[in-house]
């Protein structure tokens, strides 16, 4: 079957040819296994997606049979209250988001382009927080908020997201590298601080600002320990909460999972689609987060 | 805010010249960096370092969410310390740690070698496919394997015809959850290791092509050295990630939003147990034990990688 292309191909590479090619047909058989690997457990949500929560007990490895809408009627258009998390997601992580990188962009042009005292100071101090782990403050957070009347709020649940160090730092690495040039030029124009930072300085961090707006909004898209403390009526849990809840409304605790998987398939779809769209620069912002 | 951009700019600079405005320009050139950083860190003081310094005080106390504070000094660090279920959480989590980190970190490599190779095909879609699970929620995901490991009507069970009890079999059970720990976390490291393997040199590379060795001697002699400093990176990142393990087992293992059995109960649960029951004291002296715990491994790791680094650049 590949005597010819042996052929052709032999002048340039003498005897290396027949071993590479075997190595190519191994990679790509590895390299599917593991494409199945991670692929699978996604598809098997959205199939089961598909199927009516009395299908899926009886059907729990096939195909659909038949195809049905039934389990996102279930979830979207009962009582069920999936519509009302799914919003309240959308609200706490879109806020978060604006606040988090309008915050971070801010001080970080002040740390990048600004010299005055305590500057490395402040700096170094914020990113020495980083070793503490977030989950440490919860009760010190809760009975502040508590007294604050906060608990079981949408507020709630976007304050404690609104300062990210991370954010702070990718964006100010990222500022370092902007001409000072530019900023001068347009002081000496005449150019009030604020609108040399909204004109100039934004518009040129703005990869950098998606980047990290992305990477914001998918970590506020996925929380769920704090969320599970703060809100536990339906009016303000997120749709994260609300997922593994899902029970059949007249046996109790037996997860509806025809249900779950449509609304499982509802709270990852737009984060795909989102990803499919801007995937090297996905990639790429995890990369700079990492190789500090 | 734009009326600037109205004046003439001639007009503009001769403003700036004038020496009466001097004296205010300097002040508020001291004052502007200032104004920049201003609302971030004051955010920051009152949403992270108020409430840190809150917990480190409760922790020290017996308060209950009403009534007085009582000091009680390191009552709380001592009760947890003595507490069964303390030991029993430590213990998972670091069992959840070392069996998915070592599989995990080894196939992330594994495959950014594969798909970074001359040989490879489909270079984009395989990094697509794999990075995919990074955009699954943890709980979404938890849901979705919690689906699969079904004991009576799940997909695995399904395909096997058999009825066994995965998720509530406890030697099973903490399998599921590295599973998918290695199934979410991969593609991540894949990444950051791809990126490491492209900027490692490539001249080196060709140079011991050239001195004849072959692609295990290079891989062994030569790739595997230059990206270890990435390698322990990822190690030390992935254990203070895990020791913050909580959606993952509890969704799996836990009924309908409960929290998983204790059998299987990461740290942080007895911190949410504790809030839930309004110990605020005890789940205080919680958290900071495992700020402890985390400082002191990470100190550790990075002690071991020092020294390790020194040994082989000698």
């Amino acid at each position: 079957m590949t005597d010819t292309t042996t052929h052709q191909t032999q002048t340039a590479l003498p005897e290396e040819m027949p071993a590479e090619r075997r190595s190519r047909t191994i990679i790509l058989i590895v390299l599917l296994i593991a494409a199945i690997f991670f692929t699978y457990p996604t598809i098997q949500m959205l199939v089961n997606s598909f199927k009516s929560n009395d299908g899926i007990i009886s059907n729990p490895s096939g195909l659909p049979d038949p195809w049905t809408l039934s389990s996102y009627a279930d979830g979207f258009l009962g009582d069920r209250g999936l519509t009302r998390a799914l919003i309240n997601s959308i609200i706490i992580s879109t806020t978060s988001t604006v606040i988090a990188v309008a915050l971070s962009a801010m001080a970080a042009y002040g740390f990048a382009k600004f010299q005055f005292r305590g500057r490395d100071l402040i700096f170094a101090a914020l990113l020495t927080t980083m070793m503490v782990p977030p989950e440490v403050l919860i009760p010190g957070q809760y009975l502040i908020f508590a007294r604050l009347g906060l608990i079981e709020t949408l507020t709630v649940q976007i304050i404690p997201t609104v300062t990210p160090v991370l954010g702070l730092f990718l964006i100010r690495q990222y500022m370092l590298s902007l001409p000072d040039e530019i900023i001068e030029a347009a002081r000496i124009d005449g150019a009030s601080e604020f609108m040399i930072f909204r004109r100039i300085i934004l518009p040129m961090a703005a990869p950098v600002l998606s980047a990290y707006a992305i990477l914001h909004f998918l970590s506020e898209w996925n929380a769920y320990l704090w969320p599970s403390i703060v809100a536990t009526t339906p009016e303000v849990k997120p749709i994260m909460v609300l997922l593994p809840q899902l029970v059949d409304q007249e046996v109790g605790f037996l997860p509806v999972y025809g249900t779950i998987m449509a609304g499982c398939v509802v709270a990852t779809l737009p984060m795909v689609i989102v990803f499919l769209i801007f995937q090297d620069k996905i990639m790429n912002s995890i990369t700079l987060g990492a190789v500090k | 805010m734009t009326q600037a951009t109205d004046i003439p700019k001639p007009a503009l600079r001769a403003a700036a010249a004038e020496t009466p405005a001097a004296p205010r320009g300097a002040w508020m050139r001291k004052v502007t960096p200032y104004l920049f950083i201003a609302p971030f860190v004051i955010s920051f003081l009152l949403i992270f370092v108020g409430p840190a310094l809150y917990a480190l005080g409760l922790s020290f106390t017996n308060y209950r969410g009403f009534g007085s504070f009582r000091w009680v000094g390191f009552y709380n660090y001592v009760t947890m310390l003595q507490y069964d279920a303390f030991w029993i959480t430590l213990r998972n989590t670091a069992f959840y740690w070392v069996a998915h980190a070592a599989p995990m970190m080894g196939i992330a490599l594994g495959l950014a070698l594969l798909v970074r190779s001359r040989l490879a095909r489909y270079r984009r879609f395989f990094k697509t496919t794999i990075f995919l699970p990074q955009m699954i929620a943890s709980v979404t995901a938890a849901l979705v394997f919690q689906n699969f490991f079904g004991t009576t009507s799940g997909v695995l069970n399904g395909f096997l015809g058999m009825e066994i009890p995965w998720l509530t079999d406890p030697d099973l059970a903490p399998w599921a959850v590295v599973l998918i720990l290695i199934w979410r976390g991969t593609g991540y490291w894949f990444v950051i290791f791809l990126a490491g393997l492209t900027s490692i040199d490539l001249e080196i590379e060709e140079a011991a092509k050239m001195d004849g060795a072959n692609g295990w001697q290079r891989l062994w002699r030569i790739t595997l050295p230059l990206m270890k400093p990435i390698l322990l990176f990822a190690f030390v990142v992935d254990m203070v990630v895990t020791w913050r393990l909580f959606a993952e087992p509890n969704v799996l293992l836990g009924r309908a939003g409960t929290l998983a059995p204790i059998e299987q109960a990461p740290v942080l649960n007895l911190v949410v147990e504790n809030i839930r029951a309004g110990q605020f004291g005890q789940a205080a002296a919680t958290g900071w034990l495992l700020f402890i715990i985390i400082a002191v491994l990470t100190f550790v790791m990075f002690k071991l990688i020092g020294s390790k680094t020194r040994g082989s650049e000698r």
